[in-house]
């Protein structure tokens, strides 16, 4: 573990200063990040704010690795720029870039206080910071393989080591969440249980599955009328039952039930499509009762 | 000199594992893989059958190699894999418990005579109440994922009771708990209540984890380390601030008591009894409780033991929470599940009473009680699934009135399971409340026993309310009808009665082996 003392020795002098190279860096990189932040925060466009941060945050890996941090500047880079805000901007817009637009307080003074908090915080972070900082000797350049280095060997030798039955216990927990996100989503539109298609639809309703195989008749269309209510005829003149909508009030339906119960009591089993002879008729009157009549007359 | 260039390879050695040491846990993770690789390659109609199979058969391996490293196993336990994991006696203990209770979790979930097609969904991303849903109902498959998802949960219990640092316990603790809250939401009959469950469950479950995670942390921060053992060493003697430990320890301890529905963090624990699929809840109901104890118990020991006079106080007055909510609630409910629900809150307050103990003989009567509560739940929730009506199970206490004239088998079997419940002598209950009372009454925690002891006379009236409601009341005429259990539940009910009695008659074989050493402390 203690084998690479030559790199720490090396870099030792070199810290003391800060190198040219370096200090530009900083000078760039640096009001980018603030200004990213800044803008991020005022942007009234909530992509805008995103992309503003996603910059913030670029700028803050590359100041990392500028540090002889590259796992971890990689890693910024990588999880929080790559992976966390692209996830940021498709929760965006998935929610509508509209809605995310509302500047209503639903709490009231919220505005105020979040302000006056979040200067203060900064101003306590900032003197913290400042004090923290004056007169500190500078550390000599971690060795990225040993644990506290931070480095890919040092992470590495962690993962890998110490705790690789923890990192292998992790998938299992990611398993569990692939099975379970299949189990809750996924239906089986194409096994017997699923929806069925347009073919099985109509195959069923041949083989008898179903009420009847066609759709229920319309209503008739007469040059007299064209309501709803006005029931279809069948071939030998008598009204189609089908035709009559139970949820609509009718004449015609009033009139088909006091036929039926008329024909019931005369005659058990007999034909509840036949007519009853225009005298016996009870509305001459209607269209399509008037209609039915002539219609029969016409074949006697 | 560039660091990118600098780094000269190094080799990063294995840690040693001891196979044989781990080998039951192996075998659960991988035959849970396999049954994920079941679910992918093997028709559906064959699905049942090989789940089944796989998942007893992996649980019956895990157990023989189990018993194969029990025989020839070191005094003092090993610590495997780096430090993370301890196979100590008591881990032992814990992981034959956990394979014996989920046999008999597993065959409750696999049977289908009681339930046309078993007591999970066809399909559970067919949304509740509508067309296609009403369509399933009728169908007889059913989500066979669940077989892989109650294994890779023992798994997670296996591995959470082993445990030697926070972190390795973390991820154990996820592993076991993803894939209850799914098994929650996937019942047949009343898909909505079950939905709610899961979701509740979900959302509380993520909430107590990130307590504990924040526990880890601030731990962390205090010891310098995750391990165990380094925090008991840092804790034993130094200067550094007390508050990062007891608040790591509190926050730590919240999640911890949540798993083990702990009082007063059992609010989960009514509906989603009540929600979950009945052999879940059984699953839930023993396994988690065996698991989540065995880690407090783990957790305690091993690196708090120092601190002891400082959190036992605090403990007290959870214990004694617990066990009111337990036995005053569970009076009020006029569910079963609700009710069997409660009382496992009741039951996790004495739990705690034995864990609370830090003596070999308060670790061994936790142990113990850990089996026998086990077994005796989940008897009497597979009794529950049988006694239906036509929406399904008729949980309802008035439907069980005068259950004793139209199945004497049934109530007889119920009421034992109760008596048991309740501590009555001749159960397993009485040897394990005996045990952990004796063991807080040698440790000089006299009060808490005589409170535990007036709650467990409470707690007891409820369960023979519900004897007196079976055999002295009147069978209702549109009243449910019993099911006859297929092997399945059989096998699993007798399994429960017998070691309940066997526990109660002849315990010495298992509280032998439940004291036979404790926790490896090495790190």
């Amino acid at each position: 573990m203690r084998t690479e003392a030559p790199l720490v020795l090396a870099q030792a002098g070199a810290d003391a200063t800060v190198s040219t190279g370096e200090a530009v860096a900083f000078w760039v990189l640096g009001p980018i990040a603030v200004a990213g932040a800044l803008c991020m925060i005022f942007a009234r466009n909530a992509v805008h704010s995103a992309l503003w941060l996603v910059m913030t945050m670029l700028s803050l890996g590359m100041l990392y690795m500028l540090q002889q941090a590259p796992f971890l500047g990689f890693t910024q880079i990588i999880v929080y720029t790559g992976a966390i805000m692209m996830l940021f901007l498709f929760v965006l817009m998935m929610v509508g870039r509209e809605s995310s637009d509302s500047v209503l307080e639903v709490l009231r003074g919220q505005r105020l206080m979040a302000a006056v908090l979040g200067i203060g915080i900064a101003g306590v972070l900032a003197g913290a910071l400042t004090r923290a900082l004056t007169d500190v000797p500078p550390a000599p350049a971690m060795n990225p393989w040993t644990p506290e280095g931070g480095g890919a060997g040092g992470l590495a030798r962690v993962i890998f080591q110490d705790y690789l039955f923890p990192f292998e216990l992790t998938s299992a927990l990611l398993i569990t969440a692939a099975v379970g996100a299949m189990v809750l989503a996924f239906t089986d539109r194409h096994s017997k249980q699923g929806k069925r298609s347009q073919r099985d639809l109509v195959e069923a309703r041949f083989r008898g599955e179903y009420e009847r195989p066609s759709p229920k008749p319309g209503p008739g269309v007469y040059a007299t009328s064209n309501s709803v209510a006005t029931p279809a005829l069948l071939p030998d003149g008598s009204i189609a039952p089908e035709s009559l909508s139970s949820l609509i009030e009718s004449t015609p339906t009033a009139q088909l039930q006091a036929h039926r119960k008329q024909l019931e009591s005369r005659a058990a089993g007999s034909d509840t499509h036949a007519l009853l002879d225009p005298e016996d008729g009870t509305g001459d009157g209607d269209a399509p009762a008037g209609a039915a009549a002539t219609a029969t007359e016409d074949k006697a | 000199m560039n660091p990118f260039l600098a780094q000269q390879m190094q080799t990063v050695e294995a840690p040693g594992i001891d196979w044989g040491a781990i080998l039951p846990m192996v075998i659960v993770f991988g035959a849970a893989c396999v049954g994920v690789l079941i679910e992918a390659f093997v028709p559906k109609h064959q699905r049942w059958s090989g789940q089944v199979v796989l998942t007893l058969g992996s649980i019956a391996a895990a157990g023989i190699a189990l018993g194969a490293y029990v025989s020839g196993r070191p005094e003092h336990g090993v610590v495997t894999m780096g430090t993370t994991l301890s196979i100590d006696t008591p881990a032992l203990f814990l992981w034959g418990t956990l394979l014996a209770l989920s046999v008999a979790a597993v065959l409750m979930i696999a049977d289908r005579s009681v339930e046309p097609g078993g007591s999970f969904v066809a399909q559970a991303g067919i949304a509740p109440g509508t067309v296609q849903d009403r369509a399933q109902v009728q169908s007889t498959g059913m989500q066979t994922e669940v077989f892989p998802l109650a294994l890779f949960a023992l798994g997670g219990m296996m591995a959470f009771t082993a445990a030697n640092d926070l972190l390795t316990m973390f991820i154990a603790l996820e592993v076991l708990s993803l894939p209850l809250y799914l098994m929650c939401g996937l019942a047949r009959r009343r898909r909505l209540l079950s939905q709610e469950a899961a979701v509740k469950y979900f959302l509380l479950g993520a909430f107590a984890s990130a307590f504990f995670l924040y526990g880890l942390a601030l731990l962390y921060g205090y010891a310098g380390s995750v391990k165990l053992a380094d925090i008991a060493t840092a804790a034993a003697g130094t200067d550094r601030s007390d508050t990062l430990l007891f608040a790591g320890l509190g926050l730590l301890m919240v999640g911890l008591l949540f798993k083990g529905s702990v009082g007063p963090f059992h609010t989960w624990t009514p509906d989603v009894y009540q929600g979950a699929p009945t052999p879940v809840t059984a699953f839930m109901a023993a396994c988690t409780k065996v698991a989540a104890f065995g880690g407090i118990l783990r957790v305690l020991t091993v690196a708090f033991e120092a601190t002891s006079w400082e959190w036992r106080g605090v403990m007290w007055a959870v214990a004694i929470i617990s066990m009111a909510i337990g036995a005053v609630l569970g009076l009020t409910q006029t569910d079963l599940k609700r009710m069997i629900a409660y009382s496992s809150i009741a039951h996790a307050g004495f739990l705690l009473i034995g864990t609370m103990a830090l003596t070999d003989e308060g670790l061994s009567g936790t142990l113990f009680y850990l089996l026998a509560y086990g077994f005796t739940t989940l008897a009497a929730f597979g009794v529950i699934s049988l006694v239906r009506d036509s929406t399904g199970e008729a949980t309802h206490l008035s439907a069980w009135a005068g259950l004793a004239k139209r199945s004497p088998l049934l109530a007889g079997v119920f009421t034992f399971l109760l008596l048991a419940l309740a501590g009555i002598p001749l159960t397993s209950g009485f040897v394990g409340k005996f045990v952990v009372f004796s063991a807080a009454l040698s440790d000089g925690m006299a009060p808490l026993v005589v409170i535990a002891l007036v709650f467990s006379a409470v707690a007891a009236f409820f369960y023979l309310r519900v004897v007196v409601l079976m055999y002295f009341s009147e069978p209702a005429s549109d009243g449910p009808t019993v099911s006859v259990p297929g092997a399945f539940t059989t096998a699993s009910i007798a399994l429960g009665v017998i070691v309940t009695l066997l526990l109660g008659l002849l315990p010495t074989f298992a509280l032998d082996w439940a004291g036979a050493g404790g926790f490896a402390l090495g790190g």
